[in-house]
């Protein structure tokens, strides 16, 4: 059988496993949304449906795996935005992130909504946080998700990211940007295979506007996070390389209590600044996850 | 959202949304909204009942729900028994009807016995 996503053979570790993990259902996660409840509280509730969680990350933060035999959406607590089902390595890009309370907060690429909503239960919903959306028909889903999970300091947006107006600038921003959702993608059925189609082979493009943009928006100690869900370097480290090449950035470590591989500094005979080791590769053979990659970002001091 | 440098800067942008949506006028009367009231409910001093899963099933299946409460003719909160705020329901001639969206709350969600 072909292996899945050869051309990282070279830069993801133990591949065989790799290769294992994408032939499995992604495992469910969800979040406490704090907004709303304690997850403690939450434990009682469910515990009387016989739902038992089970922490996912050994750190203060309230990710929990869902039972498979339960449709989350289907739960009470569901609706009343007491949980979000949400993939755990996104999640990490909040964070990753961490924005403090009443800082003003842009979320680039906002839809569906998952992780600004989990940016204002960080900043306790003070602040502001602009929920950016290019495209109107996501704008029901982010505000449904925003409005379900009690967010009240977000304003929604609709520019282009790569032209977000420069008249202001952010405490923090994220741009977990358009990708090829490489991260995403597992073989469960033999007629679902990957596939790259040609839009696809244009992002790196407009995820290095967006990068630069996203960095121009930022205030003199402002953060940023770039995050994709591919392992594709030419989306990834190509793309933090081409903004530490065009702007006075650097590279800031990243801790949020996973094991992750280190960014790579080379690919396809194309070296990267060495600074890209401090960026993070979440693999799903070693979190039980989707693939992620995040950089954080700060101004050269 | 507290009025700051921050709001006076996100105004400045071209803004499709802002917070959450808090009323709809309904008629004659000013209706506030299922996340509103999820949200804010809590802290209502009156105008709350509490249901028990059973009642509840039979509240969202239409069903003939006759209540005496101290209470006018108008909307009120609709918790369960755990104090999870589901939304309002409409009180009025000793008849309680549910406001609850019934496209995002339905009776397979709650356990009918």
């Amino acid at each position: 059988m072909q292996p899945i996503f050869e051309a990282y053979n070279e830069i993801i570790p133990d591949f065989s496993l790799f290769q294992e993990v994408l032939h499995k259902p992604l495992t469910p996660h969800l979040r406490v949304n704090r907004i709303r409840i304690e997850p403690k509280n939450l434990f009682q509730l469910l515990k009387k449906r016989g739902i038992y969680l089970e922490q996912a990350v050994e750190m203060d933060q309230p990710f929990y795996l869902a039972p498979e035999s339960i449709s989350l959406g289907n739960l009470p607590e569901y609706f009343a935005g007491y949980i979000h089902p949400q993939a755990l390595t996104p999640c990490l890009a909040s964070v990753a992130l961490s924005p403090q309370k009443a800082t003003y907060v842009l979320d680039m690429c906002a839809a569906p909504g998952g992780k600004t909503s989990h940016l204002a239960q960080l900043m306790e919903n003070t602040g502001v946080i602009v929920a950016n959306e290019l495209y109107p028909s996501r704008h029901p889903g982010l505000g449904h998700t925003l409005s379900r999970l009690g967010v009240l300091n977000a304003v929604v947006t609709d520019y282009q990211a790569q032209q977000f107006p420069l008249k202001q600038r952010f405490d923090f921003v994220l741009a977990d940007v358009p990708c090829s959702g490489e991260g995403r993608f597992r073989q469960i059925e033999k007629s679902f295979i990957y596939s790259e189609r040609g839009s696809k082979k244009k992002l790196p493009d407009l995820q290095k506007k967006i990068i630069l943009r996203g960095f121009d928006l930022l205030k003199e100690d402002g953060l940023m996070l770039y995050a994709t869900c591919t392992y594709n370097p030419e989306e990834n480290e190509s793309v933090v390389d081409y903004l530490l090449k065009n702007r006075a950035a650097e590279l800031l470590p990243i801790d949020v209590g996973l094991d992750y591989e280190p960014g790579i500094c080379e690919w396809r005979q194309i070296k990267y600044d060495e600074q890209l080791k401090k960026t993070a590769r979440f693999y799903p053979h070693r979190v039980d996850s989707v693939g992620f990659f995040m950089a954080r970002i700060g101004r050269k001091r | 959202m507290k009025n700051g440098p921050q709001v006076s800067n996100a105004a400045q942008l071209k803004v499709s949304r802002v917070g959450m949506k808090a009323f709809q006028m309904v008629g004659a009367y000013v209706k506030p909204t299922t996340r509103l009231v999820q949200a804010f409910g809590h802290a209502a001093m009156r105008a709350r009942i509490v249901l028990d899963e059973v009642q509840l099933h039979r509240l969202l299946g239409n069903e003939d729900f006759p209540m005496e409460l101290d209470l006018e003719k108008g909307y009120v909160i609709i918790s369960l028994e755990n104090d999870m705020i589901l939304g309002l329901g409409f009180y009025g001639h000793g008849r309680l009807k549910s406001q609850i969206p019934r496209k995002e709350f339905r009776k397979t969600m709650i356990r009918a016995s």
